[in-house]
């Protein structure tokens, strides 16, 4: 599988080809400035790229703006994003062309090589990984007549787990539960918030962010 | 002041020459036995010089009142050649009188009468003067308390974090031939404290300069904050395309978050309102809500945190919370804009 690496600090940027390539990955091409991203991305066209989203010379979000815009010319092209903190503002940008195929998670996740090399080949097979950290900002519940606040305990759990991109299977197993016992909660779930049932894990994850998403006002501009 | 003009060492040739040169005519005046004293005239003319010199350089050390001293100084020594004249011209009628009339009433004048009519402009600057004395130490008060909270949280929780991190590491390294399993329990342990350093280390930056404002401004900021309050937030915000000053910026976002944080904490409001605009070289934001109202800045720290905060730019705080809502917290604050900022996709 060919990946491209965007990370500026050489230790980080190491690590990751090391580890990936360790993991039957062939890394083409590792940037570390935004100019570069955006080139290596159309210019390899690769399987999936792992971008960092503060890069030279601005060091602010330049990593996720090329991302975006990598994705406009070549929709639907894979990238995971890694930051040291998760916005879920930015997470609604990158959701927002509704393709799937992109990750946004905090970059100790690659602590967890398995568990991180496991959501790069989702995101490289058109798969959407949200860390859990935009979702439980997400789900903060905010008035007692929403219909989020109608999701028993359990059911709040499965919906996090969906929304960070898992699979029934990887929601049962996070959970400790049986698959057929997670079906049913989200189909109660889906009933709940009035979502359209799909047994697309992707198509899912979408409309599981955007409702969460939509609760929020439109930005003012 | 006391060391301007001449040097000290020079002060001292011109004043031994001085004395040279007035005991000089003096033992002229005696040999020559005449009756007039005329060297009485020398020694003033070369006292005058030194008496001027002496008490303006005292008067001019005066900080406050710097021009009544200068006044006073010159009037005594004005005073005091005129008794002397009277004395070298042979005692007689003390005119010298009217003059040290003149020169008290010239100087009551100056002390009582002018300051009635001195000008708003100085008494406005002194006052802009104390506000900003105060509100420097305060912006530094402030600044120092968030170094030493930084320091005290990097102390106790990563760096202590880290150590306990290098230890299970080191123990995991020493066991990894004799007990692989404990070994093994003990790297998850460390990697479980790699996250946890991890996570500490990203509350406190937030808590510094959010990243998100660094990256968007001042409006993209106060939308990633509405995203995550559990509270439906109506935000309008018109904002110029170029960047405000980082320090009003960051100062206003905190102001906003904690006026928010407050809604969600004390309010019981259904919904909230946030409106931040720039006219006008002033940055206003209003935050309001639909609760119960009884905000009060002498109640917590909160609101006079801000409040400090936004007066080192000048900046003023004004809430309006009757019993029973509803709440409004308003913001102005006096900045420029700096270059247009570079906008995303």
């Amino acid at each position: 599988m060919r990946v491209v690496i965007a990370e500026d600090l050489a230790l980080l940027r190491d690590g990751l080809v090391r580890l990936l390539s360790a993991h039957d990955f062939e890394v083409v091409e590792a940037v570390e400035d935004g100019p570069s991203v955006l080139t290596a991305l159309v210019g390899h066209q690769p399987d999936v790229a792992v971008v960092d989203v503060r890069l030279p010379p601005t060091f602010t979000n330049e990593g996720l703006v090329a991302a975006i815009e990598a994705r406009r010319q070549l929709p639907g092209l894979p990238i995971l994003i890694l930051s040291q903190y998760v916005e879920p503002l930015y997470a609604r940008e990158l959701l927002s062309d509704g393709i799937g195929g992109v990750g946004y998670l905090l970059k100790d996740r690659v602590m967890d090589v398995s568990q991180f090399v496991a959501a790069v080949r989702q995101v490289a097979g058109g798969g959407t990984v949200m860390d859990p950290e935009v979702i439980s900002q997400l789900l903060v519940e905010r008035s007692v007549d929403e219909p989020l606040s109608r999701l028993t305990r359990r059911e709040h759990e499965v919906l996090a787990l969906i929304a960070e991109g898992r699979s029934n299977a990887g929601v049962a197993a996070g959970l400790f539960v049986s698959e057929k016992a997670v079906s049913k909660h989200i189909a109660n779930i889906f009933m709940k918030l009035d979502l359209p049932l799909s047994e697309d894990d992707n198509r899912r994850v979408m409309a599981v962010l955007a409702y969460l998403n939509a609760r929020t006002v439109p930005p003012g501009k | 002041m006391a060391n301007s003009g001449w040097p000290r060492a020079a002060r001292w040739r011109i004043t031994n020459f001085a004395l040279v040169l007035g005991l000089a005519v003096t033992v002229i005046w005696s040999v020559t036995s005449a009756s007039y004293f005329w060297p009485g005239w020398v020694w003033l003319g070369l006292t005058v010089p030194f008496a001027l010199d002496r008490s303006l350089r005292r008067a001019l050390r005066s900080l406050d009142q710097r021009p009544l001293a200068v006044h006073a100084a010159l009037s005594l020594v004005l005073g005091a050649a005129g008794i002397f004249i009277w004395l070298m011209g042979g005692l007689g009628y003390f005119w010298p009188i009217w003059l040290i009339l003149g020169l008290i009433l010239a100087f009551a004048t100056h002390a009582w009468v002018v300051p009635l009519f001195s000008n708003d402009r100085e008494r406005a600057l002194e006052e802009r003067v104390d506000v900003l004395t105060r509100t420097r130490r305060d912006a530094l008060d402030v600044q120092e308390a968030e170094l030493r909270r930084v320091e005290r949280d990097l102390h106790d929780g990563a760096q202590a974090q880290l150590v306990s991190l290098g230890m299970s590491l080191g123990m995991a390294s020493d066991l990894l031939d004799t007990d692989p399993v404990e070994a093994r329990r003990l790297l998850g342990e460390a990697r479980t404290g790699a996250a946890a350093a991890l996570a500490e280390l990203r509350s406190l930056v937030r808590a510094i300069y959010p990243p998100v404002l660094a990256d968007r401004g001042l409006d993209g900021a106060i939308q990633a904050l509405v995203l995550v309050v559990p509270l439906p937030v109506e935000t309008s915000l018109d904002l110029p395309d170029a960047r405000l000053s980082p320090s009003v910026e960051s100062a206003a976002y905190f102001a906003v978050a904690e006026a928010l944080a407050n809604v969600v904490k004390h309010s019981h409001a259904q919904s909230a309102w946030i409106r931040v605009s720039y006219g006008d070289g002033t940055l206003c934001a209003v935050v309001g809500d639909d609760g119960e109202g009884g905000a009060d800045r002498s109640r917590g720290t909160g609101l006079q945190g801000i409040e400090r905060r936004l007066a080192a730019f000048d900046g003023i705080l004004h809430i309006s919370s009757p019993p029973g809502g509803p709440t409004t917290i308003g913001m102005e604050v006096p900045c420029e804009l700096l270059s247009p900022k570079i906008s995303p996709s």
